[in-house]
Order: C-alpha cells, then sequence, then structure tokens
C-alpha cells in the first residue's frame, strides 16, 4: 500500500521535473515580455532596450524603478510603474509613460487586476487609457471628472477609474515632478 | 464499436455539464468568453485523457484502500504539467483562467471519471472514455460561454484576434459575472430537460431519466405529465 502510493508519487515527482525543465525558460521569458511590451507601448519611440536602461529614486520610503527610452544617446521619456492599492478586486498594476517635457505620453494597465468584467475591467481598454496621452503633468487635475478632474472615468466603475487616476498621480505628479534630476540623472545602469 | 460507444455518450447522453451537471465551479466560473470555454475545455481534457490512461494502466496495482489518493496524485501531476505548459506557451490564457487551472484537481468529473470508469475498463475504452467526456465538456462549455458572451458582451471571441461582433446593442453586463452564469446554466439545463421531453412524447412515452443517472431527485423533466 504505503510502496505503491510513494512509487506513484516518485514517478509524478519526475515527470514534473522534466516538464518544469523543458517549460522554464519560455515561462520565464513569457513573464518578461508582457513588462516589456508594456515599457515600450507607453514610451515615446527610442532606440534602445528600456527595460534594462533603468535609474531608480527614492520617494516616499520606497523605490520607484524609472525605464528609461533613449534616442541617439539622449533621454526622451521615462516610464515606471505604479500599483494602486483602491481598486475594487484588489491592486491595480499601471505602467506610466512621460517624456522630457513633462507630459504623460501613454499609460497601460497591467492585465493582472481583478476587476469586474464588463464594468471596472474597461480600464484596461484603449478608450479610457487613451485620454491620458499628451496631458501636461503640471496643468491636468489629477483626479476623475466626477471628482472635479479632468479624466472621464468608465461610466458605473468611478472605484476602478478612480484607481487608475490615483496611480498615475502618484508616479506623474508626486515621484516624477519631484525627482526630475535622478529620473533623468546622467548615469545609466545597464 | 465497443470504444466508439464510450466516445459518444459524453456528447448528448451523458454529458458532464447537461446530463451528469459535474463540474459545475470550472463550468460557472470560465464561462465569460467562448475563447476562454475553449481554453478550460481543452485543458481539461487533456487532464481526462492523460489520468484516465494511466489509471486504467496501473489499476491492478492500486490497492483498494489508497485509490483515490492515488487517483488525485495522477490527476495533480497532469495539472501541474497543463499548467507550466500553458504558462509557457500560451501565456494570456493562463492570465485569464487563472485559479482555475489548479482547481482542475477537484473536478469532480476527472476524478468520477478515474473512479467509475477508468479503474474499472482496460486502456483503450479509458482513453475514449476520456476522450468523449472531454468533448462533452468543452462542448458543453462553449455552448454556455458562446450564450453569455453574446449576451453579456456582444461578441463572439473563438480565439486571439479571431473575433465576431454579433450584435451592437449595449450588453447585458449580468451576463458576465457570476450570476449570468447560474442563470444561463439553468435556462440552458431547462431547454435541454424541455427538449428530451418534447421528443419522448412524440414517441408515445413519458420521459424518464436513465437509473444510473444521478438526477433522480430532480424532477423538473416531469414538469406537465
Amino acid at each position: 500500500m504505503v510502496f505503491v502510493l510513494s512509487l506513484i508519487c516518485a514517478a509524478s515527482g519526475l515527470l514534473m521535473a522534466l516538464v518544469y525543465d523543458v517549460t522554464e525558460a519560455p515561462i520565464a521569458e513569457a513573464r518578461l515580455h508582457k513588462k516589456d511590451d508594456a515599457i515600450s507601448k507607453v514610451l515615446p519611440p527610442h532606440d534602445n532596450d528600456p527595460a534594462t536602461t533603468t535609474n531608480t529614486v527614492e520617494y516616499g520610503g520606497e523605490k520607484w524603478t524609472f525605464y528609461m527610452a533613449t534616442k541617439a544617446g539622449k533621454y526622451v521619456g521615462a516610464a515606471c510603474e505604479s500599483i494602486s492599492q483602491e481598486g475594487y478586486g484588489g491592486d491595480i498594476r499601471v505602467m506610466v509613460g512621460i517624456t522630457v517635457d513633462d507630459k504623460v505620453y501613454g499609460i497601460e494597465v497591467l492585465s493582472d487586476h481583478k476587476e469586474t468584467p464588463g464594468l471596472g475591467a474597461q480600464i484596461s481598454q484603449d478608450t479610457f487609457c487613451a485620454q491620458f496621452a499628451d496631458k501636461p503633468i503640471g496643468s491636468t487635475t489629477w483626479s476623475v471628472a466626477k471628482d472635479g478632474g479632468d479624466i472621464d472615468g468608465v461610466t458605473a466603475a468611478t472605484i476602478s477609474s478612480r484607481a487608475v487616476v490615483s496611480a498615475v498621480r502618484a508616479a506623474a505628479v508626486d515621484v516624477y515632478m519631484n525627482n526630475k534630476d535622478a529620473v533623468y540623472a546622467e548615469e545609466v545602469s545597464e | 464499436m465497443k470504444a466508439y460507444r464510450q466516445l459518444i455518450k459524453g456528447l448528448w447522453e451523458e454529458n458532464p455539464i447537461f446530463r451528469l451537471v459535474l463540474g459545475m465551479c470550472p463550468t460557472l466560473a470560465v464561462t465569460t468568453s467562448v475563447e476562454n470555454s475553449i481554453g478550460m475545455g481543452i485543458a481539461a481534457t487533456f487532464v481526462l485523457v492523460s489520468s484516465n490512461a494511466v489509471i486504467a494502466s496501473i489499476r491492478r496495482l492500486i490497492p483498494r484502500k489508497v485509490r483515490i489518493p492515488c487517483f488525485i496524485v495522477v490527476i495533480a501531476t497532469f495539472v501541474t504539467i497543463v499548467e507550466l505548459v500553458m504558462e509557457g506557451y500560451a501565456n494570456k490564457l493562463h492570465g485569464s483562467l487563472g485559479i482555475f487551472i489548479p482547481l482542475i484537481v477537484v473536478n469532480c468529473i476527472i476524478l468520477g471519471r478515474a473512479e467509475a470508469f477508468a479503474s474499472k475498463n482496460g486502456l483503450l475504452l479509458s482513453i475514449a472514455d476520456g476522450i468523449g467526456m472531454g468533448i462533452g465538456f468543452t462542448l458543453g462549455l462553449v455552448v454556455l460561454g458562446a450564450c453569455r458572451e453574446v449576451l453579456g458582451a456582444g461578441t463572439i471571441t473563438v480565439w486571439g484576434d479571431l473575433k465576431f461582433q454579433v450584435h451592437s446593442m449595449a450588453p447585458m453586463i449580468l451576463m458576465i459575472v457570476a450570476p449570468g452564469g447560474f442563470i444561463a446554466l439553468g435556462c440552458l439545463l431547462a431547454l435541454m430537460n424541455h427538449v428530451q421531453t418534447v421528443l419522448a412524447r412524440r414517441q408515445g412515452r413519458s420521459f424518464t431519466p436513465p437509473a444510473h443517472l444521478d438526477c433522480r431527485h430532480c424532477t423538473i423533466c416531469k414538469f406537465g405529465d
């Protein structure tokens, strides 16, 4: 009885180890790829690999990693991941891209959020995300229209919309605007 | 011929979702779109066929007292394989099926087939049973997924970019959240029972569910007799 069960467990362990060995590399690549895609999407045209060109800023006791976009050796923009804990179904991760002239270039809501399908989940659609593009950080009121801001929230999903806006605000207004020197520091860590 | 019978019984006569009403957790949870349904169906079919095959071939070695732990170990192994492969090669699908992939382990269709069929029948019949049940499960999920997606989002997403806009009315969001799953499933079950009752009446007999299926507690198909 014990012998047979142990034998089955050993065989299954061996099989899983083999499969893990084969799939380890593709899984790591897929995870990386997801983030790379989001970074590239929110940054202006560049000729480097922003995922490996990072500057770290410390603000409010937290470390923020900025992925730097350069073109012909000059900075053209920076992207950073901002997490909002005010979502309707847990954390919402947003990749925020900013250009050197202090405008938001684009945002991408990373797809691992748990917002209500059909309602809050619409925050990851272009119809909502596109309105962030080209908004100057300084002269925009970063809250949803319902709260008197400049961003139109998703209908019937104010909580989710607020969460995204606050994530963008944290990254762009608080961290980026207060630490521009550190973000565009000369040294580029490879 | 015997294998063929095992193969087709899962489609209608013993359809896991509509006749056996098994595996309701993934059924209700992932059928928000056709794409998810197909992904879940393929994953469950793979696990079903592999575990049926392995259990049928080692059924004489397994002591009766520890048969359930043995089945679960075999099933869990294949589920882990599916999860690893899916995360590596179909990452987007893995994201949308999420927790329901590891939960295939406790899907009662799979343990049910292992206990009720594979542990008593030969390799070939068990594989046929696995394929039949798997296809029946997948079809059930797709039908349910299609109803919910058409009503709840107005589209049919077959796979990735292969997407059809069915209508452009304001979608009924209820259908793609959890309660919509119950409503759609209930309506489909009632419809299926109704069709069977009507078919039986045309042949001049009243519809009685097969005694070996556990639906004796339900009398919906006797309604109106």
